[in-house]
């Protein structure tokens, strides 16, 4: 087990290594960002002065092994745009973006769980076809739009929650975290669904129902526990996904998390803040990645054996 | 299947309670804080020197200039640190006398030293302000004779000292506190900054919000009408105008588009009339004015062939008004005496377009790249390039628009790597300062990066306004300048935008002035 986590953990530092020289050269492919930074009437010599002091103007190999060097010891160096350090930026945002894909994540466990399990359950009644709408519904209507419907009509019309920021405490986390978890619902009921159907039509539910087990503990102890492998695969990277993809609900929320400060640093040509958003999310990623592909040997020791 | 369904049926639930629990005005402002929503914050920085102009919206209120002005941008001595100022005969020594008893947040005493320490670092390498580049080049000394008192000793004659450091322009006018930046270094003033405004910083979220209160009685405002003024800084206008419906913020910026909805719903929305001009030019070439836009016939096709009445309706939901003069600044009209004329204004008139082009031997048109971007406060910036590339068509010009971000753009202009080409910027208005330092960049063929009219006639005009200290004498330029620039057609410009900007039904009379990138919260949170 211990050789299966280190080789796993080996697997993720090459592909952040990998990763630190493409969004480096990325990031600067993007174009200069003194042309945001500088006024319209900044001169040729204002320009270089500018370049010179944010140390742009050195070697591109000079600025990459600068930037690693720093990167390991956790600073990521200073934000052109905000002018502050972007490990501190980091820090104020990441939080932000934790928590509300942990409250996104609960909404779609809380929907996906007793929609899936009973679309199997009662297969092909109005129920299953009602999950079904639902997954099509969740797949199918982009989030900007319904963002926008949640902001215009629960919050600005009804007046029922807040439309915007994390400030209000737990009340302002539903309309982003309903919105962010919409998605992640149809996915994971379908797949839950499934899982539970074939492990329904198994020898061993079978077994226990012939023995007389009640049938609502065939169902949510027997088969469930079963039936959660994949959706416990599922969860986790989408549980990745939801903190780093948030781009488009934390901006119609201004909801301060790790996807508005990547699309200010994209935006503006930030390449410190576009190297570190970049790292943090795929150092997230891998590590989600790596707990649920531990988790997943331990339930199945065929997995871990296999490698 | 009993429990299955409850479990169902309470997971439905769940967002529902947890709404009515929500519910309510739990969330809304008391009436001791003023909320301001913006769709911008620009760079975000509280250090008045590493801002552009667009961070004035919040640091006006943070810190005082040196010299103020009043909500129409003329210099005020009641508004400003300094309460009179005179210059030396030969306009080379600015003295400014300067407000007594004026202290810092921290305590601090503001006297000459710190509007000298201010100044030198807004000039400063490290500053990136709008104007530092011309003041570095224009001062040569800053002598501080009495606490207070400060002169500053410029190399030429000039008549901009006072404006270039007032409220008027940028952020060089700030007057900050020496000992504190001195002591704790720039990097914590810039986290925890120290002015002398009517409200102090208490804390920043970077894309979030920005929190000041006010200070117990301020000279510039009186007692403050409000303890706390935030902004949120808040990307999309659903939103801003949700949280205004909420009563969660006071003042909101909103699109034109989304004008008459308000008002409908008894919404107060207060207008900067021709807040910006929205101007269209060429990219020059390495040598200046690319072929065919050399030709003048050409340039004025151009402009004939735009319908801007048409557009002003469409594209700008009748919130905006035909331009006639490219760079025409308008809030700069009534300081230099320029009247727009009938005949100045450009008509609609693609037949005489087809013609010009005709004679100019581009009777069967030419390839022009259109770039298509959106700006702060230009949501529509795409649609109407796609509009004025549509009237070229259908002057037989072969257009082809080009999506960009705005980066992309202004680097290709500035390198001249696309000679042709055709871009835009909705460009702030101000006073005839402000005009002339823009005319300096844009319209003087010296400053190359940034040129986009190329005439030897309007470059040594521009030279003269600069050493001129008969204000007569430089009105007269500045017009003819104008006119010089209309009546060659350099540059497309289209119409003057105005902005909108919603305030809850209770808020109350606010003159958002007429000062660039300015909203003289003061009027609001004073009670004077």
């Amino acid at each position: 087990m211990i050789r299966f986590v280190l080789a796993r953990v080996l697997q993720s530092l090459v592909t952040l290594a990998i990763l630190s020289v493409v969004v480096f050269i990325l990031a600067r492919a993007t174009g200069d960002p003194l042309h945001l930074i500088l006024p319209m009437s900044a001169t040729p010599e204002d320009y270089a002065e500018a370049r010179r002091y944010l140390g742009l103007d050195r070697p591109y190999v000079e600025q990459y092994f600068s930037f690693v060097g720093k990167a390991v010891r956790g600073d990521f160096g200073t934000s052109l745009r905000a002018r502050k350090p972007v490990i501190e930026l980091i820090r104020e945002r990441l939080p932000n973006s934790l928590k509300l894909a942990v409250f996104a994540m609960g909404v779609s466990l809380a929907m996906a769980f007793p929609l899936g399990v009973m679309a199997a359950v009662k297969k092909g009644t109005g129920i299953d076809r009602a999950a079904q709408v639902i997954a099509v519904l969740g797949q199918s209507l982009p989030t900007f739009w319904l963002a926008i419907i949640l902001v215009e009509f629960v919050s600005g019309r009804l007046q029922w929650l807040p439309a915007a920021g994390n400030d209000a405490g737990l009340v302002s986390y539903i309309l982003p975290g309903f919105t962010l978890g919409w998605f992640v619902v149809a996915g994971m009921m379908r797949l839950l669904r499934s899982s539970m159907l074939e492990v329904l039509d198994s020898d061993y539910v079978k077994l226990a129902r012939v023995k007389g087990v009640a049938e609502r503990r065939v169902v949510w102890l027997h088969a469930l526990k079963n039936a959660l492998i994949p959706v416990i695969t599922f969860a986790g990277i989408y549980f990745a996904i939801l903190v780093t993809t948030a781009i488009v609900v934390e901006t119609v929320f201004a909801w301060p998390g790790l996807g508005r400060l990547a699309y200010e640093g994209i935006s503006s040509r930030d390449f410190p803040v576009i190297q570190a958003v970049v790292l943090t999310t795929a150092a997230l990623v891998a590590a989600v990645s790596l707990c649920v592909d531990c988790l997943y040997a331990v339930i199945d020791p065929r997995i871990r054996h296999a490698r | 299947m009993k429990r299955a369904s409850r479990t169902l049926v309470v997971s439905l639930l769940f967002l529902a309670l947890a709404s009515v629990v929500a519910a309510g005005p739990g969330w809304a402002q008391g009436k001791t804080d003023l909320t301001v929503a913006l769709s911008s914050f620009s760079t975000e920085v509280l250090d008045p020197v590493l801002g552009g102009h667009i961070v004035k919206y919040y640091l006006s209120m943070m810190f005082d200039y040196l010299v103020g002005t009043t909500p129409d941008g003329q210099p005020s001595t009641s508004g400003g640190i300094a309460t009179k100022w005179e210059n030396s005969p030969d306009y080379k020594r600015w003295t400014f006398h300067l407000r007594k008893g004026v202290k810092f947040h921290n305590g601090d005493d503001l006297t000459s030293e710190d509007v000298k320490f201010s100044l030198q670092r807004a000039i400063g390498k490290r500053s990136t302000t709008g104007y530092a580049g011309p003041l570095r080049t224009l001062i040569q000394d800053i002598e501080t004779p009495a606490p207070d008192r400060v002169v500053i000793v410029t190399k030429e004659p000039t008549l901009i000292i006072p404006t270039y450091l007032s409220r008027s322009l940028s952020t060089e006018g700030m007057v900050l506190p020496k000992k504190y930046i001195e002591a704790n270094g720039d990097d914590a003033f810039a986290r925890k900054p120290v002015g002398s405004g009517p409200f102090k910083f208490v804390e920043q979220v970077t894309g979030a919000h920005i929190k000041m209160t006010a200070v117990d009685n301020h000279w510039r405002i009186g007692t403050p009408k409000y303890k706390n003024l935030t902004f949120r800084l808040v990307p999309e206008e659903t939103t801003r105008i949700a949280l205004l419906r909420r009563g969660e913020v006071d003042v909101a910026d909103v699109s034109r588009e989304r004008v008459k909805e308000l008002e409908k719903e008894a919404f107060p929305v207060y207008f900067r009339k021709d807040e910006a001009i929205l101007s269209m030019w060429v990219v020059f070439g390495p040598d200046g004015w690319p072929a065919p836009m050399k030709d003048k016939r050409v340039r004025e096709a151009l402009n004939l062939a735009v319908d801007r009445n048409e557009i002003a309706q469409s594209i700008f939901a009748g919130k905006a008004d035909p331009a006639a003069i490219p760079l025409g600044l308008s809030w700069s009209f009534k300081d230099i005496g320029l009247k727009v004329t009938p005949e100045m204004t450009y008509p609609f008139d693609p037949t005489r377009a087809k013609k010009l082009l005709a004679d100019a031997g581009q009777g069967g048109g030419f390839p022009l790249d259109v770039y298509a971007y959106q700006l702060p406060g230009l949501p529509e910036g795409k649609a109407f390039a796609e509009a004025v590339a549509g009237y070229w068509e259908q002057i037989g010009i072969k257009t082809k628009v080009i999506p960009v971000d705005y980066p992309a753009f202004r680097k290709n202009w500035v390198d001249r790597k696309t000679p042709g080409a055709i871009g835009y910027f909705n460009i702030a208005n101000r006073d005839w300062i402000g005009t002339y330092a823009l005319l300096e960049k844009q319209a003087y063929g010296p400053s190359k990066a940034n040129d986009t009219v190329n005439d030897a006639e309007v470059d040594g005009m521009i030279s003269q306004v600069m050493r001129q200290t008969d204000r007569e004498k430089i009105n007269t330029l500045m017009r003819n300048i104008y006119t010089r620039i209309r009546s060659e057609h350099y540059g497309v410009p289209v119409v003057y935008l105005h902005s909108a900007y919603a305030t809850s039904k209770t808020l109350g009379k606010w003159n958002p002035g007429t000062v660039m990138y300015d909203l003289f919260f003061d009027q609001l949170a004073s009670s004077k």
